[in-house]
Order: structure tokens, then sequence, then C-alpha cells
């Protein structure tokens, strides 16, 4: 398989800041890949980068094996860029807003068009092609703006926060989308925050903290290596906090650890038996929850956060 | 790392991406600056029955109304009306406003409320051919508006005898070349206003005085010689010059120094409204 993004010590610096600071990572054609971290963690600036919107400011990154500090018109043809904000133009209908983005690329109007209806049925909007943009929901934004990224055919498509400030109704339609079009061949890079949606969507992800990798790999193995496969959380008064993790810790093997996040208490390498124990002690058993691990856990072991804030 | 090693340039040398001319600072725009010129063109054509009548009826208005209302107090020597003397002005004036809001107010709010640039830059089209674009746009609208006074003016001169030679379609042209000056200096303030109301501090120090001096109300050459040469320092002054003499078809050699003014600074504004608006765009 050959690498359509490869980046090595890739750094971006804004003054004495390091947004991205130093990170490593290749995405295979046909991939599905995750950079997943918290606000402020670089994933933006890293996609910015990758979209040559924003400069480099030391490493190697090349995009389709073009370094992308020479051709950002060939790489940037090459990308179909999801932003955060739905930049749409509010004064032009449904189809007019893609109309006029295929012209930014070139797009023969002939083909643009066959595109543009294909990129419609695919979103559910083809009902909706001569609204104006103000007629739209904000998943139905979400997924106009996905359509406009197709017009290209991009070998790279990129989304920053696909989902964020969606309602989980839109939120769903957005993911079955996207695994849609993954099953057609289109490799996807994704930022989030959230981790159920790298989890859902990613073959292999990123975890990013302060502009660095912190671990890469597949969801469930990053989650087996990191947390296990079961977690306790405590949502207990802070004297019963204190009391329980006494007894618990004890209990742990060498894989056990707890970590406290705001009031939250939680410990991982447990078991059953484990969880046993501390719903006996609690004064309300139904505030201890033993649960599956998931990417939030490897967050928290690796950097003792929470990925949202 | 070893392949990160060998082509990272470390400090002091960073690679300029994006096609930039060392010396100009910015990449030579290419011709897809055109899709972003039809990108404005398509909102305009949604929007347009708002937004041509206002630059119609307002020259005709202040025409009819300085210079039959005024005029009747203002002797010109031979015997010519202030209603004539002015009509040649309006030509290039009120279109100039067209031009400076929408490189003012259109550009804003494509810069920093609807995120339209941030978009485009997402495409082949690079930030120079996005600030190139809309710059077209704003003279283009100034040649529009200058085409709608000009048939105003058409209609009314059977009775105020307003056009004299068919070489008055050459304001047009001219018209478009002055925009792209306004345009090329309005886009560079609009990059360092940090809100909607700084844009009115231009309106006041450039476009005010420009209106006034643009010897389209009063000849500027029996001012107060500052006035007088601060009138031939802006664009729009050479402007009405030259619509005063294809208007009245009264053409001499003069009249190439002030098409000379135009064309000597159209790129040195070009480059100032590219240069300025490309730094904020790619800072975003």
């Amino acid at each position: 398989m050959t690498a359509i993004i490869r980046a090595e010590a890739l750094t971006r610096r804004y003054g004495d800041f390091f947004a991205v600071a130093g990170l490593d990572f290749e995405v295979a054609e046909g991939e599905f890949f995750g950079l997943l971290g918290p606000n402020g963690a670089g994933k933006t600036s890293t996609i910015k980068m990758i979209a040559c919107v924003q400069d480099v400011t030391d490493g190697l990154l090349e995009v389709g094996g073009l370094d992308v500090r020479t051709n950002d018109r060939a790489v940037k043809s090459l990308i179909g860029m999801v932003p955060q904000d739905d930049n749409l133009d509010e004064d032009l209908t449904v189809r007019r807003n893609l109309e006029v983005y295929a012209r930014y690329f070139g797009v023969p109007r002939h083909l643009a068009k066959e595109r543009i209806e294909e990129g419609l049925a695919l979103m559910q909007l083809d009902e909706k092609a001569d609204e104006p943009i103000s007629a739209l929901s904000g998943g139905m934004k979400r997924r106009l703006v996905i359509a406009r990224a197709l017009v290209n055919e991009p070998r790279l498509l990129i989304l920053d926060e696909p989902t964020t400030g969606l309602d989980p109704q839109a939120r769903h339609l957005v993911w079955r989308k996207l695994r849609l079009l993954r099953e057609r061949g289109t490799t996807i890079l994704l930022t989030t925050h959230y981790m159920d949606e790298a989890e859902q969507l990613c073959d292999r992800l990123i975890i990013m903290d302060n502009g660095k990798a912190l671990s890469e790999g597949r969801p469930r193995d990053l989650i087996a290596e990191h947390a296990g496969r079961e977690v306790l959380e405590l949502h207990l008064p802070p004297e019963e906090t204190a009391r329980v993790v006494e007894r618990l810790a004890p209990m742990l093997g060498e894989s056990g650890r707890i970590e406290q996040v705001e009031d939250v208490v939680y410990a991982y390498g447990v078991d059953e038996a484990h969880y046993r124990t501390v719903e006996e002690m609690a004064s309300d058993p139904y505030r201890v929850i033993f649960r599956r691990a998931n990417l939030e856990d490897v967050f928290l072991t690796l950097t003792g956060r929470g990925l949202v804030e | 790392m070893s392949a990160a090693r060998a082509t990272s340039t470390g400090r002091g040398q960073r690679v300029r991406s994006g096609g930039v001319v060392p010396w100009l600072g910015i990449a030579i725009p290419g011709p897809r600056f055109i899709a972003v010129w039809q990108r404005d063109r398509d909102v305009f054509l949604r929007l347009w029955k708002a937004e041509v009548l206002a630059p119609t009826i307002e020259p005709i208005v202040t025409l009819l109304g300085l210079g039959l209302g005024l005029g009747a107090y203002v002797e010109l020597g031979g015997d010519r009306d202030y209603v004539e003397f002015l009509a040649p002005g309006m030509l290039m004036v009120f279109p100039m406003f067209g031009a400076m809001f929408e490189a003012l107010f259109g550009s804003y709010f494509r810069m920093d409320q609807h995120g339209t640039y941030a978009a485009i830059q997402a495409t082949p089209v690079r930030p120079e051919e996005i600030v190139l674009g809309d710059i077209a746009w704003a003279a283009t609208r100034m040649a529009l508006n200058t085409g709608l006074v000009l048939v105003m003016l058409l209609m009314l001169t059977p009775w105020l005898g307003f056009v004299k030679s068919p070489l008055v379609i050459l304001t047009l042209p001219v018209s478009l070349l002055c925009g792209l000056l306004i345009a090329g200096v309005s886009i560079a303030f609009t990059s360092i206003a940090r809100s909607i109301s700084q844009l009115s501090y231009f309106f006041s120090i450039y476009v005010l005085p420009m209106f006034w001096l643009s010897g389209a109300f009063f000849p500027t050459d029996d001012l107060p010689r500052w006035a007088d040469i601060a009138s031939n320092l802006f664009p729009l002054y050479h402007a009405v010059v030259l619509s005063r003499a294809l208007t009245e078809g009264d053409l001499s050699w003069g009249l190439l120094g002030n098409l000379g003014f135009l064309l000597a600074f159209l790129l040195p504004s070009l480059w100032l409204g590219i240069w300025a608006m490309r730094r904020r765009i790619i800072r975003g």
C-alpha cells in the first residue's frame, strides 16, 4: 500500500508556541485515519498544513508523493476539505454552491454537472437542490459541505470535527455517509475530540496532545494496550471515594491503575471481582459503573486528563 | 528521519510556499481569479434587483438637484449650464462608491463573517487569486454602475444636452480601470480593519476627500495650490477629466497624462491590495 500522506518531524510554530511539535505519521491509500485529541492538541493545524492552507514551519510533509511546500496547487487539487465551520455561500442555492466550488477546481462544466447531481443524491440533498442555504438544517449543511468537498473527486477527504454541534440523529447520518465513502475507496482523514466517533469510524488513529502524538494504532489495540478490557468508574462523595480507593488499590495487579479526573475516579486493570467489592462498599451502587474500556480511557491513562473539558 | 533532515531547511531559509516571488512578496496570480469573479457575479445576479436601483437613481437625483437647483446660482464661463458641467462627473463619482463598497464591506464580509475566503483557500485557487478576483469584481461593479448612469444621461440628453459625443462609450473602460485602482487601495484597507465600523475611517480619510476633490462638482484649478495638487493624487480626478473629455468629445494631448496616471498606478494598486489582503488571509 502506498502512503498518501507522509509526515516526518512535522512542525508548526506561531511565535514561541508550537501548535504541532514534531509529528510523524503515514496514511495509506484507502485508509480511514483519525487524529484524536482535545481542543488545542494541534489537529486543525496539522490538517491545515496538509491542505496547504498554512505553511509548514519545519519537517517533511508529502501528500500524494508531493512536497506541500512546493506543490500547493497540485496537492490542493487532490484534496477535498470539510472545515469545522459550514462556510457555505449563504447567498446562493444548494446546487449553485457546488457549481461555484467546482469552478475553483477548474472542473469542466459537464463533468461538474454530473458529479454535483451524484453528490447531492449521495448526501440525500437532491430534494433541496434549488433551496437557499437558510432552508437547510445543521445536519444538511454538514452533508452539503461534504458533497462540496467531493466535486473534485478527491483522492483524500479531510474532515475537521465533522459532527461537532450536530444532534445525535444528524450525527449518525453523517457517520453513515462517511462509512459509505470509505467503502467506495476514498481515503479519509478525520479529526475529532469525540472518542466514540474515532472508535466507530477509524481504521487507525493517532492520539494527540500538545502538538505531539501520544500513541498510534488501531482503536481496539490501543484500548487493550493502555486501558485493558474493563473500567470501574466511581461517582461517589469525596470521603467515600477515599475509603473505596484505599480498599481497591491493594487489590489491583501490576496492570492496575487509578486515575482521578475532577470528581470522578477511574480504575483500570479491573475485573468483575473488583466491581463486586466496590459495589458492596458504596452507599449508592448506582454511582459505581463497570463498563468496557474505550478511547477516552486511553487518553486519560496517557495524560491524566479527559478529552472534552 | 533522515529524509526529514535532508529536506528540512532549518531556520532563516524557509521555503517560500505557494509560488511566492520573494521580491514581490506575492505569487503572480493566474487565470483562476476568474472563478472568484464569477462567484461574486453569481451572487450579484441573484440579488441584482436590490443592487441596481440606488446606483442608478442617486447620481441622477444629485445631478438634477444640484444642477437645476444650485445651478440657477452658478455662473460658468461661456454659455454652459452648471447641470451640463456636472453630468460627466456623475459617470465616475457615484459609480466609484460601487467599487469602494464592494472592496470594503463586501470583501470584509467574505473575509471575516461568511468564511468565503476560507472556503476558497482549500481549493487550488491561491490567496492572490482570491483577492484579484474580488478586486476585479469591484471594478466591474463600478463599470456597471457607469453604464447605468450613462443610460440615464442618454435618456435625458434630448432635453438637457448631456452627451455630445459617441466617445462617451469609452467611459466604460476608463471606469473599469479607475475601479481597479480604487478597489486595490480599498481592499488593502479592509485587510487591516478589525471590525466593520473601522471601515468608516477609510471613508473619512480617503473617500470623502477624493469625492469632493474629483473635479466633478467644481473645477479644482482655482483651489488653493495644495488642494489642487492633492486632487491630482486621487485616481478619481483623472477619471473625471477623461469622462468630461469623452462626454463632450473634446480631446487633447493632455488627456494622455491622465490616462498615463491611471495606467502607471494600476499595477502598484493591485499589488498593494493583493499583498496586504494575502497577509490577512494566510494568517487566518
